[in-house]
Protein backbone atom coordinates (compact mmCIF):
# COMPACT_ATOMS: atom_id res chain seq x y z
CA UNK A 1 0.00 0.00 0.00
CA UNK A 2 2.60 2.52 1.11
CA UNK A 3 4.52 1.59 -2.15
CA UNK A 4 1.86 2.38 -4.46
CA UNK A 5 0.85 5.59 -2.72
CA UNK A 6 4.66 6.80 -3.29
CA UNK A 7 4.20 5.70 -6.86
CA UNK A 8 1.29 7.89 -7.02
CA UNK A 9 2.70 11.15 -5.64
CA UNK A 10 5.41 10.41 -8.31
CA UNK A 11 3.69 10.19 -10.64
CA UNK A 12 2.04 13.46 -9.41
CA UNK A 13 4.84 15.41 -9.69
CA UNK A 14 6.03 13.96 -12.85
CA UNK A 15 3.09 15.21 -14.70
CA UNK A 16 2.98 18.52 -13.22
CA UNK A 17 6.46 18.82 -14.52
CA UNK A 18 5.14 17.61 -17.51
CA UNK A 19 2.98 20.53 -17.36
CA UNK A 20 4.92 23.27 -16.52
CA UNK A 21 7.61 22.37 -19.27
CA UNK A 22 4.70 22.88 -21.87
CA UNK A 23 4.07 25.99 -20.77
CA UNK A 24 4.74 29.12 -23.36
CA UNK A 25 6.46 31.92 -21.39
CA UNK A 26 6.48 35.27 -23.67
CA UNK A 27 8.03 38.70 -22.15
CA UNK A 28 5.67 41.33 -22.14
CA UNK A 29 6.94 44.84 -21.94
CA UNK A 30 5.06 46.62 -19.21
CA UNK A 31 4.67 50.62 -20.13
CA UNK A 32 3.88 53.86 -18.88
CA UNK A 33 1.25 56.15 -21.21
CA UNK A 34 0.06 59.61 -21.59
CA UNK A 35 -2.66 61.14 -23.08
CA UNK A 36 -4.63 63.49 -24.01
CA UNK A 37 -8.66 63.69 -25.07
CA UNK A 38 -9.27 64.77 -28.45
CA UNK A 39 -12.37 64.53 -28.14
CA UNK A 40 -12.89 67.57 -26.12
CA UNK A 41 -11.83 70.19 -28.47
CA UNK A 42 -13.62 68.11 -30.95
CA UNK A 43 -16.69 68.78 -29.07
CA UNK A 44 -15.73 72.69 -28.50
CA UNK A 45 -16.39 72.87 -32.25
CA UNK A 46 -19.89 71.52 -32.07
CA UNK A 47 -20.98 72.56 -28.61
CA UNK A 48 -20.02 76.28 -27.98
CA UNK A 49 -21.12 75.64 -24.42
CA UNK A 50 -18.41 73.28 -23.26
CA UNK A 51 -14.54 73.76 -22.66
CA UNK A 52 -13.74 70.72 -21.79
CA UNK A 53 -9.80 69.20 -21.35
CA UNK A 54 -8.70 66.02 -20.47
CA UNK A 55 -5.09 63.85 -19.73
CA UNK A 56 -4.39 60.50 -18.67
CA UNK A 57 -1.74 58.52 -17.50
CA UNK A 58 -1.49 54.90 -16.72
CA UNK A 59 1.19 52.44 -15.25
CA UNK A 60 0.62 48.46 -16.43
CA UNK A 61 1.41 46.60 -13.24
CA UNK A 62 1.41 43.27 -15.03
CA UNK A 63 -0.04 41.90 -18.42
CA UNK A 64 -3.88 42.75 -17.70
CA UNK A 65 -3.77 45.43 -15.48
CA UNK A 66 -2.90 48.88 -15.09
CA UNK A 67 -3.48 51.79 -12.50
CA UNK A 68 -4.58 54.98 -14.41
CA UNK A 69 -5.43 58.28 -13.40
CA UNK A 70 -6.06 61.42 -14.87
CA UNK A 71 -7.18 65.09 -14.62
CA UNK A 72 -10.15 67.39 -16.26
CA UNK A 73 -10.66 70.95 -16.85
CA UNK A 74 -14.02 71.91 -17.27
CA UNK A 75 -15.86 74.90 -18.27
CA UNK A 76 -19.87 74.90 -19.20
CA UNK A 77 -21.47 78.13 -19.77
CA UNK A 78 -25.16 78.20 -21.05
CA UNK A 79 -27.51 80.81 -21.82
CA UNK A 80 -31.29 80.07 -22.15
CA UNK A 81 -34.53 81.73 -22.00
CA UNK A 82 -35.19 81.01 -18.37
CA UNK A 83 -31.64 80.66 -17.14
CA UNK A 84 -27.84 81.56 -17.17
CA UNK A 85 -25.99 79.04 -15.66
CA UNK A 86 -22.32 78.37 -15.64
CA UNK A 87 -19.67 76.28 -13.98
CA UNK A 88 -16.54 75.39 -14.23
CA UNK A 89 -13.63 73.16 -12.26
CA UNK A 90 -11.22 70.56 -12.18
CA UNK A 91 -12.26 66.85 -12.20
CA UNK A 92 -9.89 64.04 -10.81
CA UNK A 93 -10.06 60.41 -11.69
CA UNK A 94 -8.19 57.33 -10.32
CA UNK A 95 -8.63 53.43 -11.10
CA UNK A 96 -7.29 50.66 -12.48
CA UNK A 97 -7.92 49.54 -16.13
CA UNK A 98 -8.31 45.13 -17.13
CA UNK A 99 -7.16 44.17 -20.45
CA UNK A 100 -8.98 40.92 -21.51
CA UNK A 101 -6.53 40.18 -24.30
CA UNK A 102 -3.98 37.87 -23.79
CA UNK A 103 -0.40 38.47 -23.25
CA UNK A 104 1.12 36.80 -26.08
CA UNK A 105 -1.38 38.61 -28.12
CA UNK A 106 -1.18 42.09 -26.80
CA UNK A 107 2.67 42.48 -27.02
CA UNK A 108 1.85 45.27 -24.70
CA UNK A 109 0.73 47.20 -28.01
CA UNK A 110 -3.03 46.40 -28.29
CA UNK A 111 -6.08 46.47 -25.18
CA UNK A 112 -9.39 45.50 -24.86
CA UNK A 113 -10.54 45.67 -21.37
CA UNK A 114 -12.77 47.51 -18.88
CA UNK A 115 -11.88 50.35 -16.11
CA UNK A 116 -13.21 51.67 -13.12
CA UNK A 117 -12.39 54.96 -11.60
CA UNK A 118 -13.43 56.86 -8.67
CA UNK A 119 -14.12 60.63 -9.91
CA UNK A 120 -13.73 63.48 -7.71
CA UNK A 121 -14.84 67.11 -8.92
CA UNK A 122 -13.87 70.43 -7.65
CA UNK A 123 -15.96 73.25 -8.97
CA UNK A 124 -18.08 76.53 -8.60
CA UNK A 125 -21.24 76.94 -10.14
CA UNK A 126 -23.16 79.97 -10.37
CA UNK A 127 -26.98 81.17 -12.00
CA UNK A 128 -26.72 84.38 -12.92
CA UNK A 129 -30.56 85.05 -13.71
CA UNK A 130 -33.19 82.36 -13.24
CA UNK A 131 -36.47 83.80 -14.89
CA UNK A 132 -39.87 82.78 -13.17
CA UNK A 133 -43.52 83.01 -14.40
CA UNK A 134 -46.70 82.54 -12.46
CA UNK A 135 -50.03 83.70 -11.88
CA UNK A 136 -48.58 86.71 -9.85
CA UNK A 137 -46.49 88.35 -12.85
CA UNK A 138 -42.61 87.72 -13.63
CA UNK A 139 -39.84 87.79 -12.54
CA UNK A 140 -35.83 87.43 -12.18
CA UNK A 141 -33.66 85.88 -9.19
CA UNK A 142 -30.10 84.71 -9.06
CA UNK A 143 -27.93 81.62 -7.32
CA UNK A 144 -24.80 82.82 -6.05
CA UNK A 145 -21.60 81.90 -6.95
CA UNK A 146 -20.82 78.74 -4.67
CA UNK A 147 -18.16 75.89 -4.34
CA UNK A 148 -18.68 72.43 -4.10
CA UNK A 149 -17.24 68.99 -4.46
CA UNK A 150 -18.85 66.52 -6.32
CA UNK A 151 -18.30 62.17 -6.40
CA UNK A 152 -18.85 59.83 -8.94
CA UNK A 153 -17.94 56.03 -10.22
CA UNK A 154 -16.96 55.55 -14.04
CA UNK A 155 -17.18 52.18 -15.94
CA UNK A 156 -14.87 52.58 -19.01
CA UNK A 157 -15.11 49.90 -21.37
CA UNK A 158 -12.76 50.54 -24.03
CA UNK A 159 -10.06 49.56 -27.09
CA UNK A 160 -6.26 50.81 -27.55
CA UNK A 161 -3.80 50.54 -30.38
CA UNK A 162 -0.12 51.20 -31.19
CA UNK A 163 -0.07 53.17 -34.44
CA UNK A 164 3.56 53.70 -33.96
CA UNK A 165 6.22 52.45 -32.07
CA UNK A 166 5.63 54.70 -28.86
CA UNK A 167 2.24 56.03 -29.82
CA UNK A 168 -1.45 54.71 -29.11
CA UNK A 169 -4.72 55.55 -30.09
CA UNK A 170 -7.54 53.94 -28.09
CA UNK A 171 -11.37 55.55 -27.32
CA UNK A 172 -13.67 54.43 -23.93
CA UNK A 173 -17.00 54.38 -23.54
CA UNK A 174 -18.12 55.98 -20.19
CA UNK A 175 -20.62 55.40 -17.81
CA UNK A 176 -20.65 57.36 -14.88
CA UNK A 177 -22.97 57.20 -11.85
CA UNK A 178 -22.96 59.86 -9.64
CA UNK A 179 -22.47 59.37 -5.70
CA UNK A 180 -22.76 62.78 -5.02
CA UNK A 181 -23.03 66.35 -6.79
CA UNK A 182 -22.38 67.85 -3.38
CA UNK A 183 -24.48 70.89 -3.34
CA UNK A 184 -27.70 69.98 -2.10
CA UNK A 185 -31.02 68.95 -3.35
CA UNK A 186 -31.78 72.40 -4.36
CA UNK A 187 -28.83 73.62 -6.36
CA UNK A 188 -28.18 70.19 -8.50
CA UNK A 189 -25.45 71.49 -10.84
CA UNK A 190 -27.08 72.10 -14.38
CA UNK A 191 -23.19 70.94 -15.99
CA UNK A 192 -20.85 68.97 -12.94
CA UNK A 193 -17.37 69.19 -14.59
CA UNK A 194 -15.92 66.09 -15.14
CA UNK A 195 -19.48 64.07 -14.91
CA UNK A 196 -22.46 66.22 -16.78
CA UNK A 197 -25.51 66.91 -16.18
CA UNK A 198 -26.00 66.81 -12.16
CA UNK A 199 -29.93 66.38 -12.20
CA UNK A 200 -28.72 62.84 -13.80
CA UNK A 201 -27.64 59.90 -11.74
CA UNK A 202 -25.97 58.46 -14.44
CA UNK A 203 -24.00 59.46 -17.83
CA UNK A 204 -22.90 57.95 -20.64
CA UNK A 205 -20.31 59.16 -23.38
CA UNK A 206 -17.18 58.55 -24.49
CA UNK A 207 -13.26 60.33 -24.71
CA UNK A 208 -10.34 59.58 -27.71
CA UNK A 209 -7.20 59.39 -26.86
CA UNK A 210 -4.06 60.18 -28.10
CA UNK A 211 -1.06 58.55 -25.72
CA UNK A 212 2.89 58.35 -25.78
CA UNK A 213 3.49 55.08 -24.71
CA UNK A 214 6.98 54.18 -22.73
CA UNK A 215 7.91 50.78 -22.18
CA UNK A 216 9.97 51.21 -18.31
CA UNK A 217 10.59 46.84 -17.63
CA UNK A 218 9.94 43.63 -18.67
CA UNK A 219 8.72 40.55 -17.87
CA UNK A 220 7.87 36.88 -18.49
CA UNK A 221 4.33 35.61 -18.42
CA UNK A 222 3.50 32.15 -18.48
CA UNK A 223 1.34 31.26 -20.89
CA UNK A 224 -0.99 28.32 -20.66
CA UNK A 225 -1.03 25.71 -23.32
CA UNK A 226 -5.16 24.94 -24.32
CA UNK A 227 -5.44 21.74 -23.00
CA UNK A 228 -7.77 19.52 -26.13
CA UNK A 229 -9.17 16.14 -25.04
CA UNK A 230 -8.32 13.39 -26.59
CA UNK A 231 -11.24 11.30 -29.16
CA UNK A 232 -9.57 8.30 -27.00
CA UNK A 233 -10.74 9.72 -23.71
CA UNK A 234 -13.47 11.14 -24.72
CA UNK A 235 -14.62 7.03 -26.08
CA UNK A 236 -13.19 5.98 -22.74
CA UNK A 237 -15.26 8.04 -20.96
CA UNK A 238 -18.58 7.76 -23.06
CA UNK A 239 -18.05 3.31 -23.09
CA UNK A 240 -18.23 3.13 -19.19
CA UNK A 241 -21.76 3.27 -17.33
CA UNK A 242 -22.32 5.98 -15.04
CA UNK A 243 -21.13 5.00 -11.42
CA UNK A 244 -18.93 2.41 -12.61
CA UNK A 245 -15.47 4.07 -12.98
CA UNK A 246 -12.00 1.93 -12.27
CA UNK A 247 -11.49 1.50 -8.94
CA UNK A 248 -9.25 -1.66 -9.12
CA UNK A 249 -5.52 -0.77 -7.35
CA UNK A 250 -5.59 2.51 -9.88
CA UNK A 251 -7.10 5.17 -7.28
CA UNK A 252 -9.69 6.59 -9.88
CA UNK A 253 -7.20 7.44 -12.33
CA UNK A 254 -7.53 5.21 -15.55
CA UNK A 255 -4.50 5.08 -17.92
CA UNK A 256 -1.64 5.87 -14.76
CA UNK A 257 0.59 2.82 -13.74
CA UNK B 1 -4.56 42.65 -33.80
CA UNK B 2 -3.83 44.45 -36.88
CA UNK B 3 -7.43 44.25 -37.21
CA UNK B 4 -8.68 47.34 -34.28
CA UNK B 5 -6.85 49.93 -36.29
CA UNK B 6 -10.19 49.98 -38.40
CA UNK B 7 -12.35 49.72 -35.65
CA UNK B 8 -10.61 52.71 -33.92
CA UNK B 9 -11.93 55.62 -36.55
CA UNK B 10 -15.21 53.83 -36.86
CA UNK B 11 -15.60 54.08 -33.65
CA UNK B 12 -14.72 57.84 -33.13
CA UNK B 13 -17.47 58.57 -35.09
CA UNK B 14 -20.45 56.14 -33.32
CA UNK B 15 -19.09 57.89 -30.48
CA UNK B 16 -19.49 61.43 -32.05
CA UNK B 17 -23.32 60.39 -32.84
CA UNK B 18 -23.63 59.66 -29.04
CA UNK B 19 -22.35 62.74 -27.91
CA UNK B 20 -24.41 64.74 -30.15
CA UNK B 21 -27.30 63.02 -29.41
CA UNK B 22 -26.53 63.82 -25.71
CA UNK B 23 -26.17 67.58 -26.87
CA UNK B 24 -30.00 67.93 -28.66
CA UNK B 25 -32.32 70.10 -26.62
CA UNK B 26 -35.33 68.74 -24.78
CA UNK B 27 -38.43 70.26 -23.92
CA UNK B 28 -39.65 70.62 -20.57
CA UNK B 29 -42.50 68.09 -19.55
CA UNK B 30 -42.31 69.32 -15.77
CA UNK B 31 -44.25 70.84 -13.30
CA UNK B 32 -42.66 74.17 -12.28
CA UNK B 33 -45.01 75.72 -10.25
CA UNK B 34 -44.88 75.16 -6.52
CA UNK B 35 -48.51 75.63 -4.57
CA UNK B 36 -49.86 75.99 -1.60
CA UNK B 37 -52.31 73.65 -0.75
CA UNK B 38 -54.99 74.43 2.14
CA UNK B 39 -57.38 71.95 3.01
CA UNK B 40 -60.43 72.89 4.63
CA UNK B 41 -61.72 71.60 7.97
CA UNK B 42 -64.78 71.15 10.78
CA UNK B 43 -63.66 73.77 13.25
CA UNK B 44 -64.46 71.61 16.80
CA UNK B 45 -64.43 68.34 14.61
CA UNK B 46 -61.29 67.75 12.56
CA UNK B 47 -63.75 66.51 9.96
CA UNK B 48 -62.54 67.30 5.99
CA UNK B 49 -65.04 70.52 5.13
CA UNK B 50 -66.58 71.43 1.48
CA UNK B 51 -67.40 74.77 1.30
CA UNK B 52 -70.29 75.85 -1.03
CA UNK B 53 -68.64 78.48 -2.56
CA UNK B 54 -64.99 79.77 -2.52
CA UNK B 55 -63.22 82.98 -4.00
CA UNK B 56 -59.47 83.56 -3.39
CA UNK B 57 -57.97 87.19 -4.82
CA UNK B 58 -55.63 89.60 -3.89
CA UNK B 59 -55.43 93.57 -4.19
CA UNK B 60 -52.39 95.33 -5.97
CA UNK B 61 -51.62 98.58 -6.84
CA UNK B 62 -52.89 98.48 -10.26
CA UNK B 63 -54.93 94.88 -10.60
CA UNK B 64 -56.78 92.12 -8.89
CA UNK B 65 -55.69 89.00 -8.86
CA UNK B 66 -58.37 86.21 -8.81
CA UNK B 67 -56.86 83.03 -7.95
CA UNK B 68 -59.75 80.64 -7.19
CA UNK B 69 -63.54 80.98 -7.70
CA UNK B 70 -65.30 77.36 -6.96
CA UNK B 71 -67.95 75.61 -5.11
CA UNK B 72 -68.31 72.61 -3.30
CA UNK B 73 -64.33 72.83 -2.77
CA UNK B 74 -62.83 70.80 0.14
CA UNK B 75 -59.07 72.33 -0.53
CA UNK B 76 -57.51 74.46 -3.13
CA UNK B 77 -53.44 75.61 -4.28
CA UNK B 78 -52.31 78.79 -4.05
CA UNK B 79 -49.16 80.39 -5.87
CA UNK B 80 -46.90 82.51 -3.46
CA UNK B 81 -45.11 85.99 -4.63
CA UNK B 82 -42.41 84.70 -5.85
CA UNK B 83 -40.76 88.22 -5.79
CA UNK B 84 -41.57 88.88 -2.23
CA UNK B 85 -41.54 87.02 1.34
CA UNK B 86 -45.09 87.62 2.40
CA UNK B 87 -48.14 87.21 0.45
CA UNK B 88 -51.72 88.24 0.96
CA UNK B 89 -55.06 86.64 0.41
CA UNK B 90 -58.74 87.55 0.79
CA UNK B 91 -60.44 84.29 1.31
CA UNK B 92 -64.40 84.75 0.65
CA UNK B 93 -66.07 81.35 2.00
CA UNK B 94 -69.52 81.13 2.22
CA UNK B 95 -69.68 84.89 0.95
CA UNK B 96 -68.02 85.56 4.37
CA UNK B 97 -64.34 87.51 3.54
CA UNK B 98 -61.11 86.56 5.37
CA UNK B 99 -57.67 87.97 5.50
CA UNK B 100 -54.55 86.11 5.40
CA UNK B 101 -51.49 87.10 5.59
CA UNK B 102 -48.36 84.65 4.81
CA UNK B 103 -44.39 84.98 5.53
CA UNK B 104 -41.86 82.72 4.09
CA UNK B 105 -38.43 82.23 2.69
CA UNK B 106 -37.59 81.84 -0.60
CA UNK B 107 -34.89 79.39 -2.37
CA UNK B 108 -33.93 78.49 -5.61
CA UNK B 109 -34.08 74.69 -7.07
CA UNK B 110 -33.27 73.24 -10.47
CA UNK B 111 -36.01 71.50 -12.01
CA UNK B 112 -34.27 70.20 -14.62
CA UNK B 113 -31.98 71.55 -17.04
CA UNK B 114 -34.73 71.59 -19.43
CA UNK B 115 -37.26 73.67 -17.08
CA UNK B 116 -34.78 75.61 -15.49
CA UNK B 117 -35.18 77.40 -11.59
CA UNK B 118 -38.14 77.78 -9.79
CA UNK B 119 -38.47 79.06 -6.32
CA UNK B 120 -38.90 76.97 -3.34
CA UNK B 121 -40.51 78.81 -0.42
CA UNK B 122 -40.30 77.60 3.60
CA UNK B 123 -43.42 78.92 5.30
CA UNK B 124 -42.26 80.79 8.53
CA UNK B 125 -45.51 82.34 10.19
CA UNK B 126 -49.10 83.56 8.86
CA UNK B 127 -52.26 86.30 10.18
CA UNK B 128 -55.66 85.64 9.88
CA UNK B 129 -58.73 87.59 10.77
CA UNK B 130 -61.44 85.31 12.32
CA UNK B 131 -64.73 86.38 10.65
CA UNK B 132 -65.73 82.40 9.42
CA UNK B 133 -61.84 81.42 9.51
CA UNK B 134 -61.62 79.72 13.34
CA UNK B 135 -57.68 79.13 12.89
CA UNK B 136 -55.00 78.57 9.82
CA UNK B 137 -52.42 76.07 10.49
CA UNK B 138 -49.13 75.68 9.04
CA UNK B 139 -49.24 71.71 8.40
CA UNK B 140 -46.20 71.03 6.44
CA UNK B 141 -44.03 74.73 6.03
CA UNK B 142 -42.28 73.32 2.68
CA UNK B 143 -44.05 74.51 -0.54
CA UNK B 144 -42.50 72.69 -3.20
CA UNK B 145 -43.38 70.19 -6.14
CA UNK B 146 -44.43 67.00 -4.35
CA UNK B 147 -47.98 68.17 -3.94
CA UNK B 148 -48.42 67.52 0.04
CA UNK B 149 -50.63 70.12 1.94
CA UNK B 150 -49.19 73.08 3.62
CA UNK B 151 -52.08 74.55 5.72
CA UNK B 152 -54.82 73.34 7.57
CA UNK B 153 -58.22 75.74 7.83
CA UNK B 154 -60.48 74.97 10.79
CA UNK B 155 -64.17 77.34 10.03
Amino acid sequence: MARRTCIFFISLLLSGGNAALSQDTVTFPLHIRAGFDISGPVMKLIDKDLISYGVTGSADINSSVALTAGFRYSSFNSSEVIYDFSSRGLSFTAGADYNFIKANVSQGKYSAGIGLRYGLSFYREEASMIRYTNEWGAGEAVVPPGRHTGHYLEITPGVRTEIFPGVTIGWNLYMRLLISAGAGKDLKPVWMPGYGAGTSGMRTGAEYYVSLSIPYRKIKVYIKPKIQESDEDEDEEGGQPAGTGSSSGTMGFPGRL
Amino acid sequence: MTRLLPITPSAAVIVLIISLSSCSVQPCYEETDPLMITELLVSGTGEMAKADSLRVYTYRTADTLRFINEKGVSRFALPLDPGNDESLFLITLNGVTDTAVIWYERRPHLVSPECGYTLFSEIRGLHTTHNIIDTLIIENPTVDLDGQKNLHLFY
